[in-house]
């Protein structure tokens, strides 16, 4: 793996541990004011304090909890589902394997973030209704990779072997389909984790996500909403923090699927 | 080094996504149609097609209207002014009001108004009732009669005389009979005759998706010639950079830029009066326990308003009373009770009960961030606060229909006439609440002719308000607004109200 791949698996890595030990690494509550409303950064505010006093970098760590969350939440559900709907429905062929491909043509013609913005008003804002929607139509593309992918497995010659000894849908899917798969998994969650975790920061920032959660993108909404912050100097701090925090999350996950498909690119001829 | 390579980087970034937005801006900024002489661009925003029964019942829509149709009178900057009515006479038991109208005032269609129109306009309003229902007090109109003298001269009788009276009537809009004669359902009358008014500006152009306004001066005015040839309301995303990108002329700003402004002869700023506040409003019904007047006095007393004055206004605004006329209102009680901000109080008020209340806010940012210290506030006192919030529509609505248990609602019309403390209070307005004592006291400030002891009447009812505490005015603002005199130095405040765009006399000669 490169260096740069290294460094993006730190970052991610300093990232999550900031958010599961956010309240130790900061020395201020995420959400009660600790100081009076915007002050710059500081020894004791490291990057300062938003309209309230509530300091921004005990918030950007408990954020970190947040986004980690929609996103690994996305991941799983999404990533998980998505794959064992494409094993199936390559594995089954005929009409199971139309119905669902039809399924998930509807589910990728729908533009991405209107519908999250329908679903999410419909739902109700929560982090958890959050990860339902977005999951709703991104697990197609992990679908439809594997199901592609189970095809071509199920024409190899051992396969028609394995079947002939009598190998069910489980043992084949253990010893066969699972090792090769997985990589293509594994990546695809990857992009599913930092498009969940964009996707939520836009919700947010447009007003429509969870206000309680102190997630990243409400950080970016209310900073955003303060009344010209652009011709005061608060957006050096309040601002910047969450964007930057924010394109480095996403900026490292990238690198890091990158990173993971050239290491399996023998393993994968799909790229 | 490195740090200011961070920097750098981060500065990079926080352009980009600046920079973004910015052209996000540009690329959705509407472009009104080109049209002579002064031009005044004003933030848009959908606030209802400008009929009487189609607007938004909220300042933007019913001033957009008000630009269309005159009434009778007209709110100047030191009181009620005649308008439409040159002159008016008030029979000495304050039962028949006559008014003498204009003459030559022609309706935008070119025919003339008469005293048949002003007649017609006061029956259509009690038959069918208007965004804005002035003829009403309690259940039914105040109205007994209206006879057309001549033709410009018009008389109305009244079941029993009040102080409101003539500011009611004054306010009513005047329809064109030959119009609206034959609409049965004015709320769903949208065609372009539904804003064919007698006022100084035509509806040009609307459209409700883009929230777009534009008005047009009408050239056979009856009154003071318009100054400003055409209104338009424009989308905008952020008020403050379009106001610097010289899209639109006026704008309220917060304190912390009023140092970029100041000094500089370009931009002149004036400060609103206090007539635009935030209450806090309590459901009865809903919760049985706010009848309990120590719970009430606890909420108080865990509301730190300093705190959000501070923090949500950024320190333009005045603290609210709790007798509810605000400190800038004429009759402003300054002797009513106060609540400071005083946990232990509120703890020992509480007498060690816990209390779960769902709090409903709409979704704009100071009520977001207002609705987030509350909850921080109160629950120090051991009142858990469940803030829920929604659309500022979906809001009002709620509000109107006591459809919560404590709901945030911000609102001007606080420097009105002192009735509003009738209609605010009186029992049927709040949810669950009555209190003889006010409703006498209210009754009898509506009743009471003589000014000097209406005053008093008024200045007893804001105590025993204060003192019985039937929701939480929280604060008043007052913001600052900027503009460039250069362009257009026309503003002016109505007597008893915070906004300058939203005064008729801002965009007419003076007379």
């Amino acid at each position: 793996m490169s260096n740069l791949g290294k460094f993006a698996i730190v970052i991610i890595i300093v990232i999550i541990v900031l958010g599961i030990l956010s309240p130790l690494i900061s020395r201020h509550p995420h959400n009660l004011p600790s100081g009076s409303a915007l002050e710059s950064p500081s020894w004791e505010h490291w990057l300062g304090t938003d309209d309230l006093g509530i300091d921004i970098w005990a918030q950007i760590c408990h954020g970190a909890r947040a986004s980690t969350f929609v996103g690994a939440g996305t991941a799983l559900l999404a990533g998980v589902g998505g794959s064992i709907v494409g094993m199936l429905s390559g594995y089954l062929g005929g009409d199971s394997d139309r119905i669902i491909m039809r399924i998930s043509d509807m589910a990728m013609a729908l533009p991405d973030m209107p519908t999250t913005i329908i679903l999410g008003a419909f739902f109700g804002p929560s982090l958890k209704n959050i990860i339902i929607a977005i999951s709703l139509y991104s697990w197609v593309a992990p679908a439809r990779l594997v199901r592609s992918k189970v095809l071509a497995i199920k024409e190899e010659n051992y396969m028609k072997a394995a079947k002939s000894y009598g190998a069910n849908f489980w043992h084949m899917t253990k010893v066969h389909f699972l090792p090769q798969v997985l990589p293509l998994i594994a990546v695809s969650m990857i992009r599913l984790f930092s498009k969940a975790v964009v996707v939520e920061a836009g919700l947010s920032f447009l007003g429509l996500g969870d206000p309680t959660s102190k997630s990243w993108g409400v950080i970016l909404h209310h900073a955003i909403n303060f009344k010209g912050i652009y011709f005061t100097e608060y957006w050096k701090w309040w601002l910047v923090s969450p964007v930057f925090i924010m394109m480095s999350f996403t900026t490292s996950l990238a690198i890091i699927s990158r990173e993971l498909e050239r290491l399996w690119n023998g393993k994968i001829e799909w790229i | 080094m490195k740090s200011k390579g961070i920097k750098k980087f981060s500065m990079f970034f926080a352009l980009t996504f600046v920079m973004t937005t910015l052209v996000g801006c540009a690329q959705t900024t509407y472009k009104p149609e080109f049209s002579d002489g002064l031009v005044i661009n004003l933030s848009g925003g959908d606030w209802g097609y400008p009929s009487p029964y189609t607007h938004y019942s909220r300042g933007p829509g019913m001033f957009k209207m008000r630009l269309i149709f005159d009434s009778l009178l007209e709110r100047g900057e030191e009181g009620l002014i005649p308008w439409l009515a040159k002159d008016y006479d008030i029979s000495n038991d304050g039962k028949v009001y006559t008014f003498v109208l204009n003459q030559g005032v022609k309706w935008h269609d070119g025919k003339d108004l008469t005293a048949e129109d002003v007649k017609f306009s006061f029956e259509y309003f009690i038959e069918h009732t208007p965004v804005v229902d002035d003829l009403t007090i309690g259940d039914e109109t105040f109205i007994e009669s209206i006879d057309v003298v001549d033709d410009y001269t018009i008389k109305i009788t009244v079941k029993c005389p009040n102080a409101t009276i003539l500011s009611r009537l004054g306010a009513t809009r005047i329809i064109p009979k030959h119009i609206w004669e034959g609409i049965d359902d004015p709320k769903k009358f949208t065609e372009k005759e539904a804003t064919v008014g007698c006022g100084p500006y035509i509806l040009k152009e609307y459209n409700k998706e883009q929230g777009a306004y534009r008005f047009e001066a009408f050239e056979e005015y009856w009154g003071p010639k318009p100054k400003v040839d055409s209104i338009q309301f424009i989308p905008v995303s952020d008020n403050i950079l379009a106001f610097n990108k010289g899209e639109i002329d006026i704008t309220g700003i917060t304190a912390d830029l009023l140092s970029k402004y100041e000094g500089d002869d370009e931009y002149a700023i004036m400060q609103n009066p206090a007539f635009w506040g935030y209450k806090l409003m309590f459901n009865m019904d809903r919760r049985e326990e706010l009848k309990d007047k120590n719970i009430r006095y606890a909420i108080a007393h865990s509301i730190d308003v300093q705190e959000l004055i501070d923090k949500v206004a950024r320190g333009a605004a005045v603290p609210g009373s709790s007798g509810y006329l605000p400190v800038d209102h004429i009759w402003y009680n300054q002797n009513v009770r106060r609540y400071d901000y005083n946990i232990d109080r509120a703890r020992e008020l509480l007498k060690g009960k816990d209390l779960e209340l769902n709090l409903v806010i709409s979704n704009s940012e100071e009520e977001l961030r207002i609705g987030e210290l509350l909850k921080i506030s109160l629950a120090k006192s051991g009142i858990e606060l469940d803030v829920k919030s929604v659309d500022m529509k979906t809001r009002d609505a709620m509000v109107k229909s006591g459809d919560y248990e404590l709901a945030l609602i911000g609102h001007g019309g606080w420097g009105g006439d002192p009735d509003m403390l009738r209609r605010t209070y009186a029992t049927g307005a709040i949810p669950g609440y009555s209190n003889e004592e006010i409703d006498k006291l209210a009754d009898l400030q509506l009743m009471e002719l003589d000014e000097d002891k209406r005053r008093e009447v008024v200045f007893e009812l804001q105590e025993r308000i204060g003192g019985e505490l039937p929701l939480i005015p929280l604060y008043n603002t007052t913001g600052y607004i900027v503009y460039r005199p250069g362009k257009y130095n026309g503003w002016m405040y109505m007597f008893d109200h915070h906004e300058v765009t939203h005064s008729k006399l801002s965009y007419l000669e003076e007379r």
